[in-house]
């Protein structure tokens, strides 16, 4: 009996022990961010995931404010010449990389040349530009052929890919070919002896780095660094994150999902903050190669068959907070927010579907459904898709894979029984979406454009006549002219427009309100 | 015993073989490109061929087997094609918690398995048996992943005792660490020791129903040193044989265990890599797992020596 209480209280020293040695005293704080860091170099590739992390390590010459108005960063300031094409762009003091070595000219323009041969703005940018060259340690100068309103949104862009500036030594690697050193200018370096790829990315504080005077704006502004040190964490599990989060392991949850917020909301330790710019969507594309959407009568029918309602509620149940029903292809809440041409959205119509199938001659050609199981709300969501398409006359073939094999399947350009496809579900973000210049449903490049391959040489157009002004209302009437064109192409169908549920512990603040999060001026309340 | 030894090792070499071209098959079989999962959802297909060509993906199956074996050979086992980090490095990296979980399963499992297995066979057919035994049907039969969340719900959500998920490494602690595996341990012993538990027990009451048990109580022994000196030695073969042959269960309820506690250990690696079909990974860490296997496999051979003399090869 006396063994029995020795073992006991021994156990029990132990966890009290255990538990406060995993206290530490620097000031640590601990992300669960959606994906896995497994790579840092956010020109290598467009996960959102990387993007956000990169934000700490990486600096850009300029940044989106929360009016999305371009404003200075890394740059001072810049001068834009009488006709409007040279841009000549100063650096600001201080600005240091992680290995100690002072931002130049060079490596901006070493930087930008990576980014620009793999960003879709950067690429239009760089087919405009004359020269781009450094003219002293501290001077870059930009100089285009023809006047273009869209150079600063495209140095401030903000979502991927990011133009981070990197050291011209490194900037030199091929963009598809991830760098092997990393080292940027931002508040945060990364501690590459701590990072295991799928399970941890750890940062700490550059003492060096010296922030704007100006108070934290979106992406503009003094990013000031309050934790000694960020640890971005992969959780796979949703609910093992949300409880994690509750029990204090961990501060702030990319994405809680709304099956967990309420385990969030009915805790004392965390929260939840619902963040529409950081807004997500739900679109099904259509592949414009195959049978039966080859055929454009069939697309229509496709666009009277759904409507939205029901794939929202199936994903995100009473969580009305959480979603809008939207027609709009540049997203409601956007400048670029229209209604030209989204009755067919709106509105579910059976007898017109069928009318036009018939019309149509549809043969009973299947509509090959490639059921994603893993992802919970693409697997909601092909399950509301099946019995929606039958309703309306549709064959539809449904089989079950992973969301590797649909990835890989939607770049073929075969027919479905070859390896090819008809349609998937993804997902577009607020700030890509919203952008006519990012957003690659309006782009209409055919066989050399995003996946589903729609054509038009009308959208081409109108996209070339966007870039050339700056004036918002010409703009707002290109871009609702290109979702007319859009949605009688149909290279896509929206089905609702998401907000994310960010989980956060209740003794931080200092969060921005932004597309993508940010981790500088958040701290702890003590 | 060191002709034994040579002669056993030189046995696994064709097994290893075998399953280094039955794992790069089947790996490299499967549907689903590494290219297109690398470049992102929002990727041009322009950028998922720059990525194809720049991982050699576009050359035949039977160059790359041999590019593959050969480094492996090296111990080189190639580049990760998902985090572009030396695959040793990653299994490396990841050694630490998949060891600390297995033997803290183990000496759990042990210290739950063996002493119920005695006391269900010193007192059969009883009441105790029966529970004993009932325990332990039961807890093999539930799937170690439903016993994991059972746990993190009683002792990390509603107890708050231990954290729901995370490995605190050795280097921070060791209470710390034990802290962390604590739950996942506690789920895989469970249905080990279920496993150990039921042999013990035939085992042991094999060897009670001998003779020299009957003399030794003839002679009047304590039932503590008739248990624990007679019978358990001599119902330790089969015993070890079944820790051994559950090693193997043992790993693949980690790799279940790592995902429901988020322990950054192989067998978390192994299932990421083969979501992401990043075959240079999912062949390193198969073959390294195989390796381990049949190296347990020897040494329990070998350990056969210890309990039973005829064993000396």
């Amino acid at each position: 009996m006396r063994m029995r209480s020795l073992i006991s209280a021994a156990v029990t020293t132990a966890l009290l022990l255990g538990s406060s040695a995993t206290a530490h005293a620097l000031e640590v704080l601990k992300l669960r961010v959606n994906g896995d860091v497994n790579t840092m170099d956010p020109i290598a590739t467009t996960n959102f995931t990387i993007r956000n992390v990169a934000y700490l390590v990486y600096d850009t010459l300029f940044a989106l404010d929360s009016n999305y108005q371009v404003q200075p960063q890394m740059a001072e300031g810049y001068t834009l010449s009488d006709d409007q094409l040279t841009y000549t762009i100063t650096l600001r003091d201080g600005l240091k990389f992680h290995d100690g070595a002072p931002v130049t000219a060079a490596d901006a323009v070493a930087s930008l040349q990576r980014w620009g041969k793999v960003d879709g703005l950067g690429k239009i940018l760089f087919s405009k530009t004359e020269s781009l060259a450094a003219k002293d340690e501290k001077t870059l100068v930009l100089k285009m052929t023809e006047p273009w309103g869209q150079v600063l949104p495209a140095l401030g862009k903000i979502s991927s890919n990011v133009p981070v500036i990197m050291p011209a030594r490194l900037a030199a690697q091929d963009p598809g070919d991830p760098v092997k050193e990393i080292i940027g200018s931002g508040p945060y370096r990364m501690v590459v002896d701590e990072w295991v790829p799928g399970s941890v990315a750890v940062y700490e504080k550059f003492e060096d780095y010296v922030p704007r005077a100006e108070p934290a704006n979106m992406a503009a502004g003094g990013k000031v660094a309050y934790f000694d040190r960020v640890e971005a964490h992969y959780i796979p599990d949703p609910a093992q994150a949300a409880d994690a989060l509750v029990n204090g392991e961990i501060d702030w949850v990319e994405d809680v999902g709304a099956d967990m917020m309420p385990v969030i909301e009915e805790s004392t330790t965390a929260k939840v903050l619902i963040s529409p710019q950081a807004g997500n969507s739900l679109q099904l594309v259509v592949n414009h190669l195959n049978p039966p959407f080859d055929n454009p009568k069939i697309r229509e029918a496709l666009q009277w068959s759904l409507e939205q309602a029901p794939f929202m509620q199936a994903i995100y149940g009473d969580r009305t907070d959480l979603y809008q029903l939207c027609a709009a292809v540049f997203f409601c809440g956007s400048p670029f927010e229209s209604e030209v041409n989204t009755d067919r959205i709106v509105r579910r119509d059976l007898d017109k579907a069928k009318a036009l199938l018939a019309e149509a001659g549809y043969d009973g050609t299947p509509v090959l459904l490639l059921h994603v199981t893993e992802n919970p709300f693409h697997d909601r969501a092909y399950s509301v898709l099946k019995p929606m398409l039958e309703e309306a006359g549709f064959v539809v073939d449904e089989q079950m894979t992973d969301w590797a094999t649909v990835s890989t399947r939607r770049t073929s350009k075969e027919p479905g029984d070859k390896g090819g496809w008809n349609v998937f579900f993804t997902g577009w973000g607020f700030v890509d979406q919203s952008n006519p210049m990012t957003n690659v449903y309006v782009a209409g490049q055919g066989l050399n454009g995003w996946y589903g391959w729609a054509d038009s040489a009308e959208l081409r157009d109108l996209r070339v006549k966007f870039a050339a002004t700056s004036d918002l209302a010409e703009q707002k009437r290109l871009a609702e002219d290109m979702q007319r064109v859009a949605y009688d192409l149909v290279p896509f169908v929206p089905l609702g427009q998401a907000s994310i549920a960010q989980g956060v512990a209740t003794n931080l603040e200092g969060f921005i309100d932004s597309p993508v999060p940010f981790f500088w001026n958040v701290r702890r309340k003590h | 015993m060191l002709t034994y030894l040579a002669g056993r090792i030189a046995s696994a070499v064709p097994i290893v073989l075998l399953v280094a071209i039955f794992i790069f098959s089947l790996v490299n079989l499967t549907p689903g490109d590494p290219a297109v999962l690398l470049a992102g959802d929002n990727a041009t297909p322009a950028q998922v061929e720059v990525i194809r060509e720049r991982l050699h993906l576009d050359q035949p199956l039977p160059t790359r087997f041999v590019v593959w074996a050969g480094n492996a050979l090296r111990l080189d086992l190639g580049e990760s094609i998902y985090s572009n980090q030396p695959v040793t490095k990653l299994i490396a990296q990841r050694l630490e918690p998949t060891f600390v979980l297995a033997i803290a399963t183990l000496i759990l499992t042990v210290v739950i398995a063996v002493p119920l297995g005695v006391i269900a066979a010193w007192k059969v057919n009883t009441w105790i048996d029966r529970g004993i035994m009932a325990f332990a049907v039961l807890s093999f039969s539930v799937p170690v992943f439903v016993i994991g969340y059972l746990l993190a719900y009683v002792f990390a959500v509603q107890l708050k005792w231990l954290p729901v998920q995370g490995y605190v490494p050795l280097a921070d602690g060791i209470l710390a660490t034990l802290r962390s595996v604590a739950l996942p341990a506690m789920a895989l012993a469970l249905v080990f020791a279920a496993l150990i538990a039921r042999v013990t027990r035939a085992s042991m009451l094999e060897v009670l129903s001998e003779n020299h048990i009957r003399t030794a109580r003839a002679k009047g022994l304590s039932t503590r040193r008739i248990l624990v000196i007679h019978a358990l030695k001599n119902a330790g073969v089969p015993v070890i044989t079944v820790i051994g042959i559950g090693f193997a269960t043992l790993i693949g309820g980690v790799v279940v265990t790592e995902s429901v506690f988020n322990i950054p250990g192989i067998g978390r690696l192994t299932v990421d890599a083969i979501t992401r079909r990043d075959y240079p990974v999912v062949q390193g860490v198969i073959l390294f797992f195989s390796v381990l296997l049949i190296l347990i496999n020897i040494a329990v051979d070998m350990s056969y020596a210890l309990f039973d003399p005829r064993v000396k090869g």
